[in-house]
């Protein structure tokens, strides 16, 4: 799921996958704005077939609150 | 519709546009809502054609300025939203008063009217057709926001110019369904209403706009016949089996694809036939089965024979002289299917599908293959003249020397300068000429409007006739002058492929040149931009007495100086003065 996650932020961010890591944020990744942020929660959802709740959106800011808020995501759809 | 993830989509998209060398053509996409991810996927499906498109977005709600900023590029996308025609539109229509109303009204249609004049000069414009369609569609009785739509649709249908097209968004809406064609949670955050999936589904829609104005639309339907044109194997059921009717259950399937590929005909599509048969068999259904719709007439190739189909299909575009990848090609069998795709990857081929009932939807679904962004009365002669053609190899057989012949054609060649009233003609030339074209550049209606009216620049175009037939208007010339300096360039010199072979562009270029000179100018600049398609014309200024100053893959320069020009004087061609 980790590797899943790093393609899809790569595609999103334009960034080689090797590159994005644990501490990997908007403030490390130089083209993580607001618009590119949509475009990361949209891949994501496609990739996972999951809804992320709209209160969680903006917590997704890193990668580890990405990993965590996306596990929680598909334990509920279960 | 693209099955891709949206993540892969950027992927790919981003290396081919990594890999893409040709010129890029530049579209920017202005709006009143947030429509960023259109960027990427309108992108991909044109790159994956060869198109290197650079999508951009506009500011955000600044469509007014922005047609300002951006006028210079290739084509622009208006995405024009009534819900943010003012904030929350949608809702607040509703318990506005008539005057104020009216006053939104008025205000957003000279905003149209500042629009177009912005864009007067740019080459495409799509702009959407306004729709309430998101915020009405459960509504039983008329709301005022589709009322407001309409009133504006009218406003915008009455108004477009030449370079305008209209999208129909409710098309495309439906196509997707509403609700999975919007996105209410980023709508109320920030503006943004459309999914990914509909804007897959509207870059699928605009295609056909883009890869017209690239001059890159098919120009012949090809089909095999053994239940492609009708049910059944001539060669085995017989001539009294095969079912093209309407009074059998997959006989009227078929009727209804020859129908449409006479539909497509009529439009100047060439329809040809490509298929293993005794070419007997097939000569005698085209000619005598009742239920055959595509006669000789419609037909203007038929390669019904034993040899294989990638053999036949080149054959096909070298005899109607257009390349490869203006064929579209239909079979049944999947072998043959694959076979020619592996082979002739530029060719587009389309597969009868299993389930008989859904060959129509496939062919009509295709049809934005065909698109064109100007269909002209020389569309529908065009078939007519392809069969000329056709016959006239047939006479060239017989003469020994290849000016014999073109003697024996009796052709006639009438010239027009800045004729306004062929214009969409003209256009539509440097948009699809791509074989015998110096430099490629596409212009639309208005672009060429601007050459005739600029008293620094002439257009010029000829037809030719010939005992055979009127060919139509078939080329075009763009001269660009200086007369300070008392030096003048071609911008534009093309051909139609179809009356290629008989010299006309030498008599063409004489006259031309003479013109020329009448404008007391010295000299002439010339260039040959090299594309995949034009090597035939590398040398064409070599021999018309060009000098070559200098070359490297892409342009070669050439300069002539007025009186070391020697004429052709071709006598087998008469010149008439089309003004």
């Amino acid at each position: 799921m980790e590797d899943r996650i790093k393609n899809v932020m790569s595609a999103v961010f334009e960034i080689p996958a090797d590159q994005i890591c644990n501490e990997s944020s908007s403030d490390t990744i130089a083209t993580w704005d607001s618009l590119k942020h949509m475009n990361l929660i949209i891949a994501l959802e496609e990739e996972f077939n999951i809804s992320i709740p709209d209160h969680e959106v903006g917590n997704m800011l890193n990668f580890e609150l990405i990993f965590h808020i996306i596990n929680e995501a598909m334990q509920n759809n279960k | 519709m693209i099955e891709m993830k949206y993540s892969e989509i950027l992927k790919s998209n981003k290396e081919l546009g990594d890999n893409l060398k040709s010129n890029s053509y530049s579209m920017y996409i202005i709006s009143n809502i947030i429509v960023h991810q259109i960027k990427e996927i309108l992108e991909y499906l044109l790159r994956v054609e060869s198109i290197n498109a650079n999508v951009e977005l506009g500011d955000y709600d600044n469509i007014v300025q922005d047609s300002i900023k951006y006028k210079e590029s290739n084509a622009i996308i208006i995405f024009w939203d009534l819900c943010n025609i003012i904030d929350g539109f949608h809702y607040k229509i509703e318990l506005l008063n008539n005057d104020q109303l009216d006053e939104i009204l008025e205000k957003t249609k000279s905003e149209i009217n500042l629009v177009l004049n912005n864009l007067e000069k740019t080459s495409l414009i799509l702009i959407n057709k306004f729709t309430s369609l998101p915020f009405s569609h459960a509504n039983i009785r008329k709301t005022r926001l589709h009322e407001f739509a309409v009133q504006l649709n009218c406003y915008l249908e009455e108004k477009i110019p030449a370079n305008v097209r209209l999208v129909d968004l409710e098309k495309i809406i439906a196509s997707v369904g509403v609700s999975r064609s919007l996105d209410l949670r980023y709508y109320y955050s920030s503006k943004a209403l459309y999914t990914v999936d509909f804007f897959k589904a509207y870059a699928e829609f605009v295609k056909p706009f883009i890869i017209s104005a690239n001059g890159r639309a098919k120009k012949a339907l090809i089909f095999d016949c053994d239940n492609t044109l009708w049910k059944g194997i001539l060669g085995e059921d017989g001539f009294d089996n095969i079912e093209m009717s309407l009074w059998t259950k997959d006989g009227f399937v078929f009727a209804e694809i020859q129908a449409m590929a006479l539909a497509l005909n009529k439009q100047g599509i060439l329809i040809g036939l490509c298929s293993k048969n005794n070419p007997k068999d097939v000569d005698k259904v085209i000619k005598s089965h009742p239920d055959m719709q595509l006669r000789n007439d419609h037909i203007t190739i038929n390669k019904s024979n034993w040899s294989d189909k990638v053999t036949n299909l080149k054959e096909i575009a070298e005899e109607l002289n257009i390349g490869l990848d203006s064929l579209v090609f239909v079979d049944d069998s999947p072998f043959e299917v694959n076979m020619v795709r592996a082979q002739l990857p530029e060719t587009t081929v389309l597969q009868v599908p299993e389930k008989l009932y859904e060959y129509p939807k496939m062919l009509s679904g295709n049809l934005g293959l065909f698109y064109n962004l100007s269909i002209t009365l020389e569309d529908k002669k065009k078939v007519e003249m392809y069969k000329q053609q056709v016959n006239r190899e047939t006479v060239k057989k017989g003469f020994s020397g290849i000016k014999d012949y073109l003697a024996s054609l009796e052709l006639k060649m009438t010239i027009y300068q800045n004729d306004k009233s062929i214009i969409a003609r003209m256009s539509q030339m440097s948009q699809k000429t791509n074989q015998f074209n110096l430099t490629t550049k596409r212009y639309t209606e208005s672009d060429m409007n601007n050459y005739i009216d600029d008293d620094n620049s002439d257009v010029y175009a000829f037809s030719v006739a010939d005992k055979f037939g009127d060919n139509g208007v078939t080329g075009l010339c763009i001269i660009t002058s200086d007369r300070n300096s008392k030096t003048a360039e071609i911008d534009s010199f093309l051909m139609s492929c179809r009356i290629i072979g008989r010299n006309v562009e030498y008599a063409f270029l004489d006259y031309v040149i003479e013109k020329i000179t009448a404008k007391k100018i010295t000299d002439l600049k010339a260039k040959y931009i090299k594309t995949r398609k034009n090597e035939q014309v590398k040398e064409f200024f070599d021999r018309c007495s060009f000098g070559l100053i200098d070359e490297n893959d892409l342009i070669r320069n050439y300069t002539l100086t007025m009186n070391t020009y020697v004429p052709k004087q071709l006598d087998y061609i008469e010149v008439i003065d089309g003004r």
